[in-house]
């Protein structure tokens, strides 16, 4: 018990306590032990964690097929391109020492693990994300629904961002715009007075006034900018955005803060299984 | 209940494929029959660009990849058009990757700008130095030193024996460090570890979905400038002047993105007419 809990336990609190007050100890050693051999250290066990997760990989996935488990099938294929790629990786380079020693034939044309990155794991990899884009198409038709305020802004930001982001943003002209909102806010005046006359009058005001509007101005498509998608898709990424991203990151900080200062005092001890 | 009503409601119960087909064909359609939509580049974007401009010549630049084939299209036009402008400016460029994948990434990129186009010589004009694990403690290493760190550069070479790594010891010997990032550890790493402690000036490529958690940093001036997803890509390649698959790919995301804002309006017009005839029933 001693080896498995105190031992452990001392190691991560005496590491910790150093790397974390080392950048208040102005010592020689104590900044190059937190600079340079911690990461290194890091670095190894790193390497290390590789192995172990490789291994554990194939052990659960010859567990689901020894014991038949559902999907099991896909697993054999996860098993098989396991040894695949440790043969192109270790055995079977495909080329001769001239064209690529071991180590850099992973990324050489012509050998086998290039040949494996290239016509396997690549088109599988962009296939998975690309689906992507369909599941966001369909799952915005089916749940991006205007219930309340707040799943208003929400969607119109998201709008926004969608076609600001994109060229095709850049030429939809502000005026545009503006029409359309007279015309949804034709659509809120209606809902709440339930007068067509009132909704009508609400509505011929407001286009008459922007295309007086841009008659005069000459009709700019950028202008005014508070209309024109991509000056607001950019306001939106500077500014709300920025604003909600810090303040979910200083809450990740102070976060990251109070877990480190459990781990050095042996409050958290989830690493060893606790 | 109108004829329109019954329509739109028709439309909201829709089978999910027939979105599929649509959208497949919108993405399709654009990318064999280019519409040629103009692209307008973004302040973020020009800073990127403004940056590498103003380096001066035979800078020492770090670039880093850390991506993967599943966001190639988004990164790999960045990584792209980085080099591009970086070999043209005659700037001496040392690739890194913190991405097992991204090795495989950047020596694509490599052999296609540095040796097929500007015929740049391996180990004098730019080195492949590889991947290394370790997420962030990588990029402290390549703070702290980076001979310890890559003592063998991607081709099994020693880095002593690479001449343009004479004047490398770490981090702050670069000029300028671009990350073509795909999340982590990546940019956000960079600018925590390396940039900001050392005060050596960098700017990122990032996928549309990471533009979020960047912005502050560029906002705070601790990054000059990013290249936000795909768009960012065109915008930089429309910048150097040499357009590229971003820029083909631009018109396919302009329509699926209007393809998609339709959907979304047409759901919600479904939507409220089921909410007006439950709510009259």
């Amino acid at each position: 018990m001693f080896w498995k809990r105190q031992v452990p336990i001392f190691i991560v609190a005496l590491i910790g306590s150093i790397t974390l007050f080392g950048w208040f100890i102005d010592q020689p050693d104590v900044k190059e032990f937190i600079g340079d051999d911690a990461t290194q250290w890091f670095d190894v066990l790193a390497s290390f964690a590789i192995i172990l997760g490789a291994l554990n990989l194939i052990k659960l996935q010859i567990q689901k097929v020894l014991y038949q488990k559902p999907g099991w099938q896909y697993s054999v294929i996860a098993v098989l391109g396991f040894i695949f790629a440790i043969v192109a990786g270790f055995f079977v380079k495909g080329v001769d020492d001239s064209v690529a020693q071991w180590g850099a034939h992973v990324t050489s044309d012509g050998t086998l693990f290039k040949w494996m990155f290239d016509y396997v794991f690549s088109p599988m990899s962009a296939t998975m994300f690309s689906l992507l884009a369909f599941f966001v198409a369909s799952a915005s038709y089916r749940a991006f629904r205007i219930r309340n305020f707040e799943a208003t802004l929400l969607l119109v930001s998201g709008i926004i961002i969608m076609v600001g982001r994109v060229p095709i943003g850049g030429v939809i002209s502000s005026w545009f715009i503006m029409y359309l909102i007279v015309l949804g806010l034709g659509i809120y005046v209606n809902s709440i007075k339930k007068d067509t006359k009132v909704t009508f009058v609400f509505v011929a005001v407001g286009v008459s006034l922007v295309t007086i509007g841009g008659i005069i101005s000459g009709w700019p498509v950028d202008q005014p900018g508070i209309f024109y998608l991509p000056s607001i898709q950019e306001w939106i990424y500077y500014y709300p955005n920025v604003a909600g991203a810090r303040a979910i990151m200083i809450g990740i900080g102070l976060g990251i803060f109070a877990t480190s200062i459990r781990y050095i005092l042996g409050i958290e001890r989830s690493y060893i299984g606790e | 209940m109108t004829n329109i009503e019954k329509v739109f409601l028709k439309i909201g119960s829709i089978d999910r494929r027939w979105i599929f087909i649509i959208i497949a064909l919108v993405v399709v359609v654009p990318l064999l029959v280019p519409i040629g939509l103009p692209i307008r580049a973004t302040d973020t974007s020009k800073s990127v660009y403004d940056a590498v401009e103003a380096l001066p010549k035979g800078s020492k630049v770090l670039l880093s990849i850390e991506y993967s084939p599943s966001t190639k299209p988004e990164n790999h036009p960045m990584a792209i058009s980085m080099m591009r402008h970086l070999f043209r400016n005659n700037h001496k460029v040392y690739v890194t990757c913190l991405w097992p994948d991204g090795q495989f990434m950047a020596q694509d990129a490599l052999n296609q700008v540095a040796v097929g186009e500007f015929d740049k010589k391996y180990g004098e004009d730019y080195v492949l130095l590889g991947y290394r694990p370790g997420g962030e403690a990588v990029v402290k290493g390549i703070v702290s030193n980076i001979r310890k760190l890559f003592s063998v550069d991607a081709r099994q070479t020693k880095v002593d024996d690479i001449p343009m790594m004479d004047e490398i010891t770490n981090f702050k010997d670069f000029d300028f460090l671009f990350s073509a990032s795909a999340g982590y550890p990546g940019t956000i790493e960079w600018v925590q570890y390396a940039a900001d402690p050392t005060g050596v000036p960098m700017s990122s490529g990032v996928t549309s979905i990471q533009v979020n958690e960047v912005m502050p940093y560029v906002q705070s001036g601790q990054m000059v400038g990013v290249l936000a997803g795909m768009p960012g890509a065109a915008e930089y390649e429309s910048l150097i002047g040499q357009k590229g698959s971003a820029t083909s790919g631009m018109d396919a995301q302009s329509v699926a993105h209007l393809v998609i804002v339709l959907f979304i309006v047409l759901g919600n017009i479904s939507y409220f007419i089921d909410r007006k005839r439950s709510r009259k029933y």
